[in-house]
């Protein structure tokens, strides 16, 4: 799976890496039970502090997208918990989402097309 | 012996300089991904932009071939002048002078860098990392660089022995020049493995979404790195095994000549081969090549040392040459610079000082008795 990280987004780089992760998981791309690189190896190969990647590791954990443990180092879990809602903080990206496109004369059908696409 | 130093000499300084100038400036730099330390762009191959960009090139090459014929040239001449205190000191300077032909080539890079704020290209700052291949590609066996410099070691052990009168035997050559020579070549040695494991652990390259094809360019290349380190492990311990013994039965001149140009032979085809094979892995993936890689021109100062704070690898890959170089703003490569700018000042100033107070003639490295 490949890694974009963009030095001058807006977006931080822990951030851009654990979306990445979340949207290779989502994609198939990183399977269930996968193995991930070590937080050194990681930092290593993008050019970046190990405390970024282990931020990053650990914020994966929290949503629960990934274990770790000493012996092994992170895997993608085998099984994710679907809580079958939306976050407030993705609706509110959602909503920022469809009033740009809306502003932009994006039609519904347009968006509908992509979230069928992306899901 | 003066001869003896003016052949070496020349043999080191001809082909480095004329190698130096084939990889630094290309003959179709619109077809290398890289010129002059820039990254190739679609913009400097449209209108005005290609007008700028040929005028560039052809001045930066018009100098390298200059400063190249100028060094060839001198080295033909020195080598038919005595060697005295002066000439030593103009051989010394010549080998530094290799490093003029780098001279334009920064000039080209600082030109094509002020062309590219012109033609408004921006930086886009993206890199690619494939997780599949993190740390998962290498190429270098250690027990095949090991076991050259294991040989090497116990040459050495034996030469010392020798010098010291453990075996009861004297040697052809004055006393502790097996040592010294064995010595000199083992500290090549002990440095050839940490670049090759270094060389084995960079970053892997990401050139395409498909992770099979950036791994296998990957391991190509490291392949490549490895094979050239381990023929120079190889070339490094056979050539201090079969001096010490030429240097135990006979004290010609001559056989060390030979021995040393037979040498200097296997070290330079080591490099062409190395060259070619990096060149026939960068041909066999351009096509494979679809991911824009991460513009850290900026990051470059004359497309030759690398200082980048926010990254914090210590070695990265070369843009003149092949091979690694060090990040100059990691902390130990701000130790290594200052070592290498420290040791370079050192070796011309003492040269110099045993040139003026006529060490030299005394060591007998010159014609004056």
């Amino acid at each position: 799976m490949i890694i974009r990280i963009d030095e001058y987004s807006d977006v931080p780089i822990y951030m851009q890496i654990r979306n990445q992760i979340v949207m290779g998981i989502s994609s198939g791309e990183l399977k269930p039970g996968e193995q991930l690189p070590t937080v050194r190896a990681l930092a290593l190969e993008i050019g970046i502090n190990t405390m970024t990647v282990s931020k990053t590791y650990q914020l994966l954990k929290q949503e629960g997208y990934i274990m770790t443990d000493r012996k092994n180092g992170a895997r993608v879990r085998e099984q994710i918990t679907q809580s079958g809602v939306i976050s407030e903080e993705n609706k509110l990206q959602l909503r920022r989402i469809v009033s740009e496109a809306r502003l932009s004369g994006v039609g519904k059908d347009v968006l509908k097309k992509l979230i069928d696409e992306f899901y | 012996m003066t001869w003896l130093i003016k052949v070496i000499m020349f043999v080191c300084i001809v082909p480095s300089v004329i190698l130096m100038y084939m990889l630094g400036f290309s003959k179709n730099p619109g077809k290398k991904k890289m010129i002059f330390g820039v990254r190739d762009n679609p913009k400097f191959h449209e209108g005005k932009g290609q007008e700028k960009f040929d005028a560039i090139v052809s001045s930066a090459r018009k100098g390298g071939l200059i400063i190249t014929a100028i060094v060839v040239i001198l080295s033909i001449i020195m080598l038919f002048l005595p060697v005295n205190g002066g000439t030593l000191i103009a051989w010394i300077l010549l080998v530094f002078a290799l490093f003029g032909v780098a001279a334009p080539y920064g000039k080209g890079n600082t030109e094509l860098k002020n062309l590219k704020k012109e033609l408004g290209i921006t930086k886009s700052g993206v890199t690619y990392t494939d997780l599949t291949s993190t740390n998962t590609v290498h190429a270098l066996k250690l027990a095949w660089i090991i076991l050259p410099n294991v040989l090497a070691l116990l040459g050495t052990i034996a030469a010392v022995l020798i010098d010291f009168g453990v075996f009861g035997v004297t040697p052809a050559v004055e006393k502790y020049a097996l040592t010294i020579m064995s010595l000199s070549f083992l500290f090549v040695a002990a440095i050839i493995i940490p670049i090759a494991v270094m060389m084995d652990n960079t970053r892997n390259m990401v050139i395409s979404r498909d992770s099979s094809i950036n791994a296998n360019y990957s391991r190509a290349k490291k392949k490549t790195w490895a094979d050239m380190f381990i023929s120079f492990s190889w070339a490094n311990a056979l050539y201090l095994i079969a001096n010490s013994v030429l240097m135990f039965f006979t004290d010609s001149e001559s056989a060390v000549l030979i021995s040393t140009l037979g040498y200097t032979a296997v070290i330079m085809a080591v490099v062409v081969i190395g060259v070619i094979n990096q060149r026939q892995v960068e041909r066999r993936y351009e096509r494979d090549t679809e991911l824009e890689l991460q513009d850290d021109d900026d990051n470059w100062i004359l497309g030759m040392f690398y200082y980048n704070k926010n990254d914090t690898r210590l070695n990265v890959e070369k843009r003149l040459g092949y091979g690694s170089t060090i990040n100059m703003a990691h902390p130990a490569g701000k130790v290594i610079s200052i070592i290498i700018v420290l040791l370079l000042i050192g070796s011309i100033a003492y040269i110099i000082y045993l040139a003026v107070t006529g060490q030299l003639d005394s060591a007998g490295m010159t014609n004056i008795p």
